[in-house]
């Protein structure tokens, strides 16, 4: 049993090196080794190392604010394909925090751009008693120049506790980054490190398409057998090679018999090659997988 | 089948020991200069324990009814044990009224050696400790249990001949560090709860779902594996629905068999002493009563009915604070302070001076303690208001309550993971615990381990946990800021 627990905790020390190591090596030569990275990372690979924040699944890169470090970890993806990335805060008595978080689109409401989620967010925040909008939703750009990338943020306070949140849409994941702060200043330097941020995508990253996978695209199904029976349904995210061949399988929360179960069938699923201006290309999409009596349906 | 008589000498023995308990906390003095301290539990009237407002005659008399068999005690010819964990319901949901959750001196000791009985007592049971269930993580195989161990056998008692039992071996299983505790959760205004449409719970998790974003929380339904709706009741939210509650908490708490779960869970034979089957059945024929129709139902019904129609605790603002101020009491302002367990809203034009603290709770500090506690995000999860649905008692249709709790569970840490898993919850989730009536908790989380409200709230985070965020946006308050919050939590 021991031996078995080593090797899983060597297997996934290796796994968050590699991350690691691949987001880093992005960073620093560009997009080069990224479409290696993009496929075998999942997004909640991160960590922090040498005072840098990567994520390879994401392409980031985020030299931390002087004294930053991790705080606790965050939960498991949870059922919604919502995932807590990073807690950062202030280490040695300083004050501030920083939560790097990222909601899957595909099992979210749909919203119609960043602007409208911004905006929910900000009506959000001020119903809650005694919460002032200090900045209304305005669209910002994150990151090292050139290689910006359009984001929104809207400042919020209450209680003392100022705060911010800022959102982007990278891989088909809404990430926002809230940053909370004891004065408006502090906010504001917090503010002012995600100039430090580096966001590279993938020269040509797979096309995000919701409900793919429950369409008539779908030329080869294969329903797993050896899942537990659940009421709620299983968030799993595919991306399908430009051949129509299932490339990465990512279940996203699930017992480890459910996630071996639909792994292995749906590397099985073949897709008709999606095209776009007569190319064939990759896509990644999400499922809400159901089981019961062996059927496993689509339900997006 | 259990005899419906009124609470035996024993448990009113017990209730008296309660009662003086309640009245008799020591004092909570803060300590100046350092954090915020937890006022102690709300003195003054319990405010809870009666039937919910706008009940007709009938329904008074059924709920009456009810809440009598709910306080009986059980013996051996009644159905109890051969395993057990106490001899009636009101003897865990007694604080501060029939109904609540686990009492200040715990009936546990006592039934531990009653009518001769000879049981050791765990080390987990104490006199003024939580009353606990106990649990096992894992079988001796190391395949998962999670299941229920009662701490009682009836070997011994006077009532019981013949039967030679052993309890669980608690210390070995302590010593693998294989048990996990449970204490009994309030069942005030649970049929508000059990009125409450999913659409509209699913609703209101979806409502705040922005603010949970920025704060790293997300939740789930606990869903029922039989027809795919949302189970809301118990500290996972395991339980479907009221009547379940009751018939699982009478057979494994009490060991009583019934028409729910209607199978011994210890076999021996040298150990029944109730011959039917169940052993509290649904009777055929009216047990007579005030209430006709109670006559007819069986106990488990009635323990469901009683908790359907139990109003909601009362919280302070709403109490009669005036006769549990301080007699030192003046009429020239609207200040009262708290002091050995009393957060209390003043009555028009009253001041307390009889204690100066840092815990000094005035409207205006509870005021300030609710916007504070939904600012830094608590309310996100202790969500304040839900509103039931259609129903067939009229007082319980189309209310808006305010429970404080979205009935979704959440991943809570490494700190308070159990390692049981109940429905779609895993080891590490549980309900977001119904706030409303904390005022008045002696012990907090899911194992009793504290009771302490700041303690509690600090439980919070941990490895993994959801509130990880909004713990750090607490802890980032001014002292003033924090002792708020407790103040308020208080006054529910």
């Amino acid at each position: 049993m021991r031996r078995l627990l080593h090797l899983g905790a060597v297997a996934s020390l290796a796994t968050v090196l590699a991350s690691a190591l691949a987001a880093v090596l992005a960073w620093r030569y560009g997009e080069t080794i990224l479409p290696f990275a993009v496929t075998s990372a999942m997004p909640q690979d991160g960590g922090v190392a040498d005072g840098v924040y990567t994520n390879a699944y994401f392409g980031l890169s985020y030299p931390l604010p002087k004294g930053f470090g991790e705080g606790l970890a965050g939960p498991d993806p949870s059922q919604s394909g919502y995932y807590v990335l990073a807690n950062l805060v202030a280490q040695a008595g300083g004050a501030g925090t920083i939560l790097i978080a990222a909601q899957d689109t595909f099992f979210d409401k749909p919203h119609r751009d960043l602007a409208e989620a911004a905006s929910e967010v900000r009506d959000t925040m001020a119903q809650i008693e005694g919460m002032s909008i200090d900045r209304e939703p305005a669209e910002i750009a994150i990151g090292r120049r050139p290689a910006t990338r359009p984001a929104w943020r809207v400042d919020f306070n209450g209680v003392g506790l100022y705060r911010a949140m800022i959102m982007t849409e990278m891989r088909c994941h809404l990430l926002s980054i809230t940053l909370t702060a004891r004065d408006p200043q502090e906010r504001e330097t917090l503010a002012q490190s995600l100039d430090r941020v580096s966001l590279t995508a993938r020269r040509d990253p797979p096309v995000c398409i919701r409900d793919y996978a429950g369409g008539d695209q779908l030329v080869h199904k294969v329903a797993p057998t050896d899942i537990m029976p659940s009421r709620t349904p299983i968030p799993a995210r595919i991306i399908i090679g430009s051949d129509g061949v299932v490339r990465h399988v990512h279940v996203i929360r699930a017992t480890n018999a459910q996630r071996k179960g639909i792994e292995d069938v749906l590397r099985q699923w073949r897709f008709k090659p999606h095209t776009i201006n007569g190319r064939a290309v990759e896509v990644e999409t999400g499922l809400a997988l159901r089981s019961g009596g062996g059927k496993v349906t689509s339900t997006d | 089948m259990a005899k419906r008589t009124f609470a035996s000498a024993c448990s009113l023995a017990s209730m008296s020991a309660i009662l003086v308990a309640s009245v008799s906390l020591p004092s909570l003095a803060p300590a100046q200069g350092r954090g915020p301290t937890d006022p102690g539990v709300r003195g003054g009237a319990a405010g809870a324990g009666d039937p919910i407002t706008g009940l007709s005659a009938t329904e008074r008399a059924f709920f009456e009814a009810a809440k009598d068999v709910f306080a009986e005690t059980d013996g051996v010819p009644d159905g109890l044990g051969p395993r057990f964990n106490l001899d009636s319901c009101l003897g865990c949901h007694s604080q501060p009224a029939s109904g609540g959750s686990a009492p200040a001196v715990n009936p546990q000791v006592a039934v531990a050696t009653l009518l001769g009985a000879r049981n050791t007592l765990p080390s987990f049971i104490t006199a003024n400790g939580p009353v606990r269930e106990a649990r096992f993580v894992r079988n001796p195989d190391g395949s998962p249990d999670g299941g229920v161990h009662a701490l009682f056998v009836i070997t011994g008692r006077s009532d019981a001949p013949g039967c030679s039992i052993a309890q669980p071996n608690f210390a070995a299983e302590l010593s693998r560090n294989n048990v996990v505790f449970r204490i009994p959760t309030p069942t005030f205004g649970l049929g508000l709860v059990e009125s409450t449409p999913d659409s509209a719970l699913e609703a209101s998790l979806a409502a705040n779902s922005q603010q949970k974003r920025a704060l790293g929380i997300s939740g789930r339904f606990n869903h029922n594996g039989n027809d795919g709706t949302i189970a809301r009741f118990g500290w996972k939210a395991q339980n479907k629905s009221l009547l379940l509650f009751s018939g699982e908490a009478y057979n494994v708490e009490i060991g009583v068999t019934n028409d729910l779960f209607p199978s011994e869970r210890e076999g021996n034979a040298a150990c029944q002493f109730n011959h039917t089957h169940p052993e509290s059945p649904t009777p055929l024929e009216s047990e007579g009563g005030a209430s006709p129709s109670a006559g007819f139902q069986s106990d488990i019904a009635l323990f469901a009915a009683f908790m359907r129609l139990l109003a909601p605790p009362t919280p302070a603002s709403a109490t009669a604070a005036v006769a549990a101020a301080s007699p030192s009491s003046t009429t020239t302002g609207s200040t009262v302070v708290a002091s050995a367990g009393s957060v209390l809203p003043a009555a028009a034009g009253t001041t307390s001076t009889a204690t100066t603290s840092s815990t000094t709770s005035t409207s205006a500090t509870v005021d300030r303690g609710r916007q504070v506690f939904a600012n830094v995000g608590c309310a996100a999860c202790h969500t304040r208001t839900q509103r039931s649905g259609g129903a067939n008692v009229a007082a319980l249709s189309n209310v808006t309550f305010e429970p404080y709790s979205d009935f979704a569970v959440h991943d809570m840490g490494d700190r308070l993971a159990d390692g049981v898993s109940q429905g779609e919850a895993n080891g590490r989730e549980f309900r977001t615990a119904p706030l409303w009536g904390v005022g008045q908790r002696i012990f907090f989380l899911h194992d009793g381990r504290t009771k302490d409200l700041g303690e509690a709230i600090a439980q919070h985070a941990s490895r993994g946990s959801e509130a990880n965020q909004v713990i750090q946006n607490y802890n980032a308050l001014s002292v003033d800021d924090r002792q708020a919050v407790l103040n308020f939590l208080r006054s529910l």
